[in-house]
């Protein structure tokens, strides 16, 4: 496929790969051929023929050469009709005239044509000024219109809250149909009837039900779908365009903001910049409205009597300067936390684990509030290959084997399930999908395998997966470390019987093994990870389940290949490389590591505590015994984050400082003694780290809201209200210093990280090198292998569904809302809905509960009311409630247990009764 | 008995109660059945076709067992074969008969051609409108399953043949054989790109032949007789003979099966009987309506494939339209253009909004609003339409009123002119009975 075929447009030779569309040769030639229908993630359709071109062969004599005319050029055969340039594939020596009479007049017919039943309604079409259609008329078309007969018209249609369609403009590309079904997966556009009737709508002209993603309208080259929420709001050329980084999910998609004045006035893809380009979620395209909103902090607060009151800037700072100060001074540093940060920069996240270590002198520095384990800083890391190259978002679509692990990627990384989707429709991509609901990514439609392990059985299910893949051939490449924690690991395993297995997961062994030789078969291939496994009480073991699982298979020694964890939040991967951790400084450098730690300390000026602190769940408590007094929390709800609720409340009550930066006055913002207003992505600079592990820079779009400050500004404040010689002018100069001391950024340049930013690989070098099993670190002894391999094998089995203990209780993520951010709009709550405990029927039956009842669910510490959905693609024996919704508190229920939450649930009384919504 | 309509297909189609199996074998019907299927490998059968040089009657042309040897040999997966019987060309309706009257041959055809490529499940692809013809084939194909001619082992050869009928939802789209894929697929009926071709990649991603009714009713009588026996009948290139639908003022309207080649003129003198009393030939359009008109001058060409190229025209599928002297030409091809915009898919931007602008101007003129400059006007949109189209329904669509304008323009111009037709048989007879003024 990659012979090279020279190519002839326009008279410029340009060499492509054969295989190479005409339309993308022509672009090689710096010839611009028009398009509509063509999209760079949709095949060749070939529908609209507006970039039709004369192509031409040389003409062959008998003796298979070309014949040579006058002047000793070849003679071309042109074909006798012009071609689509958008379908035909390039041959060496292939001619191509875009600008020949007969090309001109075909297009020059095509835009006639397009323009026949398109209304001039310009002036008041939202496309207006970036149209494809105006753009290309001007271009290309009449400058007077020969048709005058009447126009067909049909009426226009709300598709539901976001998509206004206007169908009389409608061009009948079929990019949104062909989107909706081959990389959303949704399938809920059609057209209508035919001919010049064809009218684009869902199929039973109802409000779409998909994703609301919004692509569709992104898609659209005229202005036939538009934005329901930025209808009528602006004319493009009013607006300021800013390419930034979306503050939702890990997976760091390109934003592009339309500012006017200091408003944000919609968001959206951009067709050739970012890793997903015109893609968006719902989240990312709507989830906007929280950077206006009135609620937002304007000024610093402060408890001084028992209520927050405003306060300057200045004041705040000298304040929570001298607190911390002072309880430094009376109980040591070890009486400070820091926590949080997985939605700040990389430079403020580096300044924030600097202030607690080198400034205040504290290790206990974690992002990770969510985890109810504590799990060692370098656990991700390691289970994804400790620094080799990442996998690229691209690859992830050409991949053979997919394999999904607990994690709902609708919810969780909506991009990276588009670009499985797209993987699965148009390379064949297979997929195994470990879940234990019909999660979208388990349909049928998309015809992967299906694990549904019983909840709760993670670890016998990754256990398992390992013993399966241990029975198969070796892949090549496995680094010295790895092979010589084989033995340990077989013994470790040998307990996992098919039986075993078969009990405690609720699948059968045979389509577990068959999960293992896909992926280990597979010469391309991903596992992905995410909440379900870091947010498990037995996190540590899994890590070690996925890294072994990993080797096993070759997911981390063949080429194109890897392992991603797609965390909870736009900067996770970030926060954990800039060591906010209790034992990582940044770039993984261990604090115990004299050697390493002495560079920082040169540059930081002073020596830096070597003990590794506590980790969050240890943080929250010490906290809630009183024995951490003061706590600096940043970008996060930590009370609605934190594993058990009953202890972040003790724990923020037996505080005696709490600061926290926050951009609205969140309930934990409510317990705290200082809130700083924190500026929100939109407003700031600085380099965001996405499940890539690719850098990429925001861009500031807006002045920071009145009365706020980007976070490292309040954390230099703080830093020289302590003393700390402090003088960064700029995020550059943060960055810089960044780029000179952790090891796995060496090199980066702060220039270089426009527009799509670069990965961060260690491959001569992994950061932390391979082992099976193992802990840690290097120096882990068999049976310390043997220990954490073997995890989850002295339980007694997963519990059965029809244990009388009660129903577990399943979480994940829902695609309209995420973090506290998307709650401050009314659109996704809106599209969201109220939040609903879904049961399968036989257990709503078994509950003598019905759709729309409420239903009390009762853990070890409180309860929470919800009504009933039914949703067969629960397990019986379980109980799901997305953890997105503001009213949803499920951390009141009590922290879980080994396998998972077990609750209760009974049908609520008349009277406690609450709105179905 | 009646008299013998036609040498091939026609030569019994008369015969009572042939639909029925015992009649249909009673005429040596499945005799092939024996003597090919199990008996000849497939790769001889499709030399056979091959030499006989039967070509595609569904319009095209397309030699088939050419079309048959693109067929991958060594592909795993499974092959179909689709029966096009979709006959939606207007001015076409042989297949309509032969099914009616014989469905057995096809049957046989199909069994036939489905052992040259090795399919093992066959569909029958009907339009919306052959309901009726949809429970015929599905009682004779439920007789020749009972008899054993269809089913698991066809004969006791050990080779295997399913056959379904599938009812269109009425779109002339769908004899396009991709667009008939992609609804029997169960997809909008659109056409695809090609390549890759059906023979290559068809129903389902998989190889797939799809040949009219027509071509498949050749085929026993060409693996019974052999392939120079067929060509007693026909020209060197286009072999064998031709079912011709007759319309238009002549005595004998209807089917006629003829050997390629027949002069034009004979057909209309011969079978046709001549034309009406009263009229003369204006026009024909020889291969239903996509194909561009013949003026009375050039009814002299042979009823070929390479003889109608010739002229200027094509032989299409066969469904011969007179246009008499006292048809207005405008009149005509508005009709025409009419039926293409409503039938127009709707998937490329010159046939979608090409057919539908020729048909506004079109009602311009019949309504006496005409401009000089419409003429050209619709001579152009025609002419951006042909060669730039998805498929050939944009060609169909422009060459007829290209050709049209080209051979009648004054009768458009004096549709713009006077603001009415040129020829008008009612207005002619009001005429003649009270005078130039009554009618106007």
């Amino acid at each position: 496929m990659s012979r090279p075929c020279r190519v002839n447009v326009n008279g410029r030779i340009v060499e492509v790969p054969s295989g190479t569309l005409l339309t993308d040769a022509a672009r090689e030639a710096e010839v611009h051929v028009p398009i509509f229908c063509s999209h760079g993630k949709l095949p060749p359709l070939g529908a609209c023929r507006i970039c039709v071109v004369e192509v031409g062969m040389p003409k062959l004599g008998p003796d298979r050469q070309p014949v040579l005319g006058a002047g000793g050029q070849p003679e071309i055969a042109w074909m006798p009709k012009v071609q689509t340039a958008c379908t035909t594939t390039v041959s060496d020596g292939m001619h191509v005239l875009t600008e020949s009479p007969a090309a001109v007049k075909a297009r020059k017919g095509v835009m006639e044509f397009l323009l026949v039943n398109h209304p001039l309604d310009c002036p008041v079409c939202d496309e207006g000024g970036e149209c494809q259609l105006q753009d290309l008329a001007f271009a290309f078309g009449h400058d007077f219109s020969r048709m005058d007969e009447a126009k067909r018209t049909f009426d226009s249609e709300d598709l539901g809250p976001v998509v206004k369609k206007e169908a009389n403009r409608c061009i009948v590309c079929m990019r949104c149909v062909r989107y909706c079904d081959e990389v959303m997966g949704d399938d809920a556009l059609t057209a209508h009837q035919r001919g010049v009737w064809t009218e684009i709508s869902s199929f039973n002209r109802q409000p779409l039900e998909c994703e609301q993603c919004g692509n569709c309208i992104e898609v659209c080259p005229v202005g036939a779908l538009t934005a329901l929420p930025y209808r009528f709001k602006a004319r493009p050329w009013d607006l300021r365009q800013h390419v930034t980084v979306c503050p939702y999910c890990s997976n760091g998609c390109s934003v592009r903001l339309g500012v006017r004045g200091a408003e944000v006035l919609r968001a959206r893809g951009t067709e050739f910049r970012g890793i997903n380009r015109e893609y968006l979620c719902v989240r990312g395209r709507f989830g906007y409205e929280f950077i206006n909103s009135p609620e937002r902090l304007s000024t610093p607060l402060l408890k001084l009597g028992g209520t927050l009151e405003p306060a300057g800037f200045d004041e705040a700072v000298t304040f929570a300067a001298s607190r911390l100060g002072e309880i430094a001074a009376v109980h040591g540093p070890a009486s400070i936390a820091f926590l949080g940060g997985e939605k700040v920069t990389v430079e403020e996240a580096y300044l924030f684990q600097k202030l607690a270590r080198a400034v205040l002198g504290t290790n206990h520095v974690d992002s990770r509030t969510r985890w109810p384990a504590a799990v060692p800083g370098r656990a991700v890391l390691k289970a994804t290959g400790g620094g080799r190259p990442a996998l690229t978002f691209e690859e992830l679509v050409h991949a053979q084997e997919v394999l999904i692990l607990g994690d709902d990627l609708q919810g969780e990384g909506p991009f990276a399930q588009a670009q499985v989707i797209r993987g699965q429709h148009q390379h064949g991509l297979h997929l195994t999908v470990a879940h234990p609901r019909r999660v979208k990514l388990a349909g049928v439609k998309f015809q992967g395998l299906w694990l549904d392990y019983r909840p709760g059985a993670e670890l016998p299910l990754l256990q398992a997966l390992t013993r399966a893949a241990l029975d198969l051939p070796r892949p090549s490449g496995l680094p010295a470390e790895v092979l010589e924690g084989l033995p340990a690991l077989e013994q470790a395993l040998a307990p996992w019987t098919p039986s075993r297995v078969e009990q405690a997961t609720g699948l059968s062994m045979a389509s577990i093994a068959d999960a293992a030789r896909r992926l280990r078969e597979a010469e391309r291939k991903a596992v992905l990870f995410g909440r379900a496994l870091t947010e498990h009480p037995e996190a540590l073991a899994l890590l070690h389940a996925v890294e072994n699982l990993a080797w096993l298979c070759g997911a981390l020694s063949a080429e194109r290949s890897a392992v991603m964890y797609v965390g909870p939040q736009n900067d996770t991967q970030g926060a954990l490389d800039m060591g906010l951790l209790p034992d990582c400084l940044p770039g993984y450098v261990a604090v115990e590591d004299a050697q390493g730690r002495r560079a920082f300390e040169q540059q930081w000026g002073g020596p830096l505590p070597s003990v590794p602190g506590k980790t969050a769940p240890e943080i929250l408590e010490a906290a809630a015994a009183g024995e951490i007094k003061a706590l600096w929390i940043v970008s996060d709800n930590w009370l609605r984050s934190a594993p058990d609720r009953r202890l972040a409340e003790q724990a923020l009550g037996e505080a005696e400082l709490v600061i926290v930066n926050e951009l609205f006055l969140t309930e934990t913002a409510r317990a705290a003694h200082v809130v700083f207003p924190a500026s929100s992505f939109a407003e700031k600079e600085g380099v965001m780290v996405n499940c890539e592990r690719r850098l990429q820079k925001n861009v500031r779009a807006l002045s920071p809201r009145k009365g706020s400050r980007p976070d490292w500004e309040i954390f230099q404040s703080v830093a020289q209200a302590l003393g700390a010689r402090w003088s960064y002018r700029t995020v550059e100069d943060v960055f810089r210093e960044i780029a000179r001391l952790a090891p796995n950024y060496r090199g980066m340049h702060w220039a270089s990280l426009l527009p799509s930013g670069a990965q961060w690989a260690s491959a001569d070098r992994p950061v932390v090198p391979g082992s099976l099993g193992g802990a840690d670190g290097a120096g882990a002894t068999r049976d310390e292998v043997a220990a954490r391999a073997g995890g989850g094998a002295a339980t007694d089995g997963a519990p059965s569904p029809s244990a009388p203990a009660g129903l577990v209780l399943l979480s994940g993520g829902v695609l309209f809302l995420q973090g506290s951010l998307s709650q401050r709009g009314s659109l996704l709550p809106r599209l969201a809905r109220a939040a609903r405990a879904s049961l399968h029927p036989e257990e709503a039956k078994r509950l003598r509960v019905a759709a729309g009842e409420p239903l009390e669910i009762e853990g070890s510490a409180g309860h929470i009311r919800l009504p009933v959905a039914i949703d067969p693609g629960v397990p019986e024996g379980s109980v799901f409630v997305p953890y997105a919704h503001a009213d949803v508190d499920l951390n009141r229920l009590g922290a879980p247990g080994r396998a998972g939450l077990r609750v209760t649930a009974r049908r609520a009384t008349e009277l406690e009764r609450i709105g179905a919504g | 008995m009646s008299a013998s309509r036609g040498p091939l297909l026609f030569q019994d189609i008369d015969t009572p109660g042939l639909r029925s199996l015992e009649v249909y074998r009673g005429q040596g019907g499945y005799q092939t059945i024996g003597t090919v299927v199990g008996a000849k490998t497939p790769d001889e059968c499709i030399e056979i076709v091959k030499a006989s040089g039967l070509r595609g009657r569904g319009g095209a042309g397309f030699p088939t067992g050419l079309k048959w040897s693109f067929v991958p040999k060594g592909s795993p997966k499974p092959k179909y074969l689709v029966c096009n019987a979709d006959e939606s060309e207007p001015g076409t309706f042989k297949d309509r008969e032969l099914m009616e009257k014989n469905p057995h041959l096809l049957i046989e055809g199909m069994i036939l051609s489905a052992y040259a490529i090795q399919a093992h499940v066959g569909y029958l692809y009907l339009r919306g409108e052959f309901e009726y013809l949809q429970r015929i084939l599905g009682q004779a194909i439920g007789e020749a399953q009972v008899a054993g001619l269809l089913g698991d082992d066809i004969a006791g050869s050990g080779f295997r043949l399913e056959l379904h009928t599938h009812l269109g939802a009425g779109a002339y789209i769908c004899g396009e054989e991709t667009a008939l894929l992609s609804s029997l697929e169960g997809y909008r009926g659109q056409p695809r790109l090609k390549p890759p071709f059906p023979a290559v990649e068809g129903l389902y991603a998989c190889p797939t032949i799809v040949n009219n009714v027509e071509t498949l009713m050749n085929v026993p009588h060409i693996l019974r007789h052999g392939a120079q026996w067929f060509r007693q009948w026909g020209t060197e290139k286009s072999p064998g003979t031709k079912i011709l639908s007759v319309s238009g003022p002549v005595q004998r309207p209807g089917n006629h099966e003829v050997p390629m080649g027949l002069p034009l003129s004979a057909l209309l003198e011969g079978p046709c009987g001549g034309m009406r009393e009263g009229f003369r030939v204006k026009a024909v359009i020889p291969g239903g309506s996509s194909v561009p008109l013949l003026p009375a001058s050039r009814l002299d060409t042979g009823l070929d494939f390479e003889s109608m190229a010739a002229a200027g025209t094509l032989l299409g599928s066969g469904g011969v339209i007179v246009i008499d002297d006292q048809t207005c030409i405008v009149d005509a091809l508005y009709n025409i253009t009419r039926f293409y915009e409503h039938e127009s898919c709707g998937k490329c931007t010159p046939c979608r909004e090409g057919t539908y602008w020729m048909s506004e101007v079109f009602e311009r003129l019949e309504s006496g609003h005409g401009r000089e400059r419409d003429i050209d006007l619709l001579f152009d949109v025609s002419d951006n339409i042909l060669g730039k189209s998805f498929c050939a329904l944009g060609d169909a669509a422009a060459m007829p009123v290209m050709g049209a304008i080209q051979h009648f323009r004054e009768e458009f111009e004096y549709h713009v002119k006077h603001k009415r037709c040129l020829v008008n048989r009612r207005r002619a007879e009001l005429e003649a009975r009270f005078g130039e003024t009554a009618a106007v």
